[in-house]
């Protein structure tokens, strides 16, 4: 039998740790991948992404179900993230390529979308252009692309209206467009 | 509406379109303007190819990603015994997410504000209570003949009532001579 | 933060506020009838260049007077009920007569007489604020001028 996610919550808010377990085992990867989506380095990414749940699971009895647990605990995850890109001597938008082979692999997937020189290009503009944007910006553009979240959800997980979402994510891709526009 | 201005409009909503968060009216609006709008027909068209870009730069395929030890990361976070200030750090970082800090700013300097106007209640004459306007007004004053003076000076918040001696230049009572006069 | 903590945090910051009212709305209803008055016989002349280092609280009000030289003669504090009258022997053969009139806390009347073997130099009634003060100066002494640092207090 398969519980929702709210069950499993209140099975932990009961105590339950092998709850919690299955609901990391869940949203592992999507934190993960939306995490890494804001850092770009796994090593980092992995670290964060393991410090959203466990501060998930200690904010857990907190949780009243007002929204989807899966919106709060991206919440959780975002801001974390942008909290480590923060802390990140470097420059804090700085879009790092430190996948450590990740890209490899996936050319032995699919055929790398990036693989003539023209294309390879838009890519390395494409970083520099995401680097330029505001923590806010990146975030809704991360989540919509990597994630295909609803605006009504990334809202939620950003603690903004639909409306400011819109216009983020309709701001950052022109913003992009125009840093880009060789290329597209 | 000019043809500029209905440009401009749609083209603010197309990557609401291409995201399927318009209305079904305002989505019917856009499709049909595209069909008949070159214009706007390539600025669509290269919002879906930086889409497709940004797609191939940040959806890494997970396949390389293990995630076999992703619980036992969060698992010995969770039994970690952590010392009390981590958890203070971790309660006050809690408290100044945006959310939180509306509120917690203000209040906090409404608590301040009024610590320091009640130090006066607690501390009479303080130093550190809030210089109150020390400014006195006089209400009535009578020099039984002699000439009077008030002078109130602003920086130090001073009222100085001065008695003139006579034009003899002594006093009558006591014969007591004297040529100090202030100089205000 | 556990669900604890977070009532925890509600109960101490409401208590907190509630306190601070509290300190405000007693210091607001508490109309108290006793006023301490203290009073500070000062010389200033133009002799010497000293400045009486008791006098450092009052320096910026006494320097306004543009004397070289402030020495402290006499401070006396009295408590006396509002209507009553605080009497102060000055130097010089003086006396002085503080009777606080009826009014708030936070805002004191006082009438003040000066006199001089038995014949009144100034009578004034003023109004300050509670733990404030004024100078009341002008008759001579000892080749200076008295003035008299005038503060009351509601208890």
């Amino acid at each position: 039998m398969e519980f929702s996610d709210w069950d499993l919550v209140q099975k932990c808010q009961a105590g339950e740790t092998s709850a919690f377990q299955e609901l990391v085992s869940r949203y592992q990867q999507k934190i993960f991948m939306v995490v890494l989506g804001l850092l770009r380095d796994r090593e980092d990414s992995m670290e964060v992404a393991q410090e959203a749940f466990f501060r998930a699971y200690r904010k857990i009895k907190g949780f009243k179900g007002g929204s989807s647990f899966y919106t709060w605990l991206y919440r959780i995850a975002v801001n974390m993230a942008i909290d480590a890109q923060r802390r990140q001597k470097r420059n804090p938008l700085e879009f790092r390529e430190n996948m450590d082979g990740v890209l490899e692999e996936q050319n032995e997937v699919e055929k790398d979308p990036f693989s003539n020189a023209h294309d390879k290009e838009l890519r390395a503009g494409l970083i520099a252009a995401i680097n330029d944007l505001t923590a806010e910006h990146k975030a809704v553009i991360i989540l919509r692309t990597v994630e295909g979240l609803p605006y009504r959800d990334i809202g939620e997980i950003l603690g903004c209206s639909e409306g400011t979402v819109m216009s983020r994510l309709h701001y950052a891709r022109k913003k992009l467009r125009g840093k880009l526009k060789a290329f597209l | 509406m000019t043809m500029m201005k209905r440009c401009e409009d749609i083209r603010d909503r197309i990557g609401a379109w291409m995201d399927g968060e318009l209305s079904r009216s305002g989505a019917e609006e856009v499709r049909v303007h595209l069909e008949s709008c070159p214009a706007c027909c390539e600025e669509r068209r290269q919002l879906e190819k930086l889409q497709a870009s940004l797609r191939a730069v940040l959806v890494a395929g997970p396949s390389n990603v293990s995630f076999e030890r992703f619980w036992s990361g969060v698992e010995q976070r969770i039994n970690r015994k952590r010392v009390w200030h981590e958890d203070f750090f971790g309660w006050a970082r809690d408290l100044s997410t945006p959310p939180q800090l509306a509120w917690l700013v203000p209040a906090v300097i409404i608590l301040v504000l009024m610590g320091v106007f009640s130090l006066e209640s607690f501390f009479p004459g303080s130093r550190l209570a809030v210089r109150r306007n020390n400014f006195a007004a006089v209400e009535s004053i009578d020099g039984f003949g002699r000439n009077v003076a008030v002078l109130r000076e602003n920086e130090t918040k001073t009222t100085i009532i001065w008695l003139y001696q006579n034009q003899e230049g002594e006093d009558e009572s006591t014969g007591e001579k004297t040529d100090a006069s202030p100089s205000f | 933060m556990s669900l604890l903590g977070k009532r925890l945090t509600r109960v101490l910051l409401s208590s907190s506020i509630l306190c601070f009212f509290a300190v405000f709305a007693g210091a607001a209803e508490n109309t108290s009838q006793i006023v301490q008055v203290k009073i500070g016989a000062i010389l200033a002349s133009n002799q010497g260049d000293e400045f009486d280092a008791r006098l450092a609280p009052l320096e910026k009000q006494l320097r306004v007077m543009k004397y070289r030289s402030y020495r402290l003669l006499k401070e006396e504090s009295q408590k006396v009920q509002r209507k009553g009258n605080a009497t102060f022997e000055i130097p010089g053969g003086r006396s002085l007569v503080v009777t606080p009139q009826d009014s708030g806390t936070k805002q004191l009347a006082l009438r003040v007489h000066l006199q001089q073997g038995g014949k009144p130099l100034i009578d004034t009634t003023v109004r300050l604020n509670s733990g404030g003060n004024f100078l009341l100066g002008g008759p001579p002494h000892e080749g200076g001028a008295l003035v008299i640092s005038i503060s009351a207090t509601a208890q």
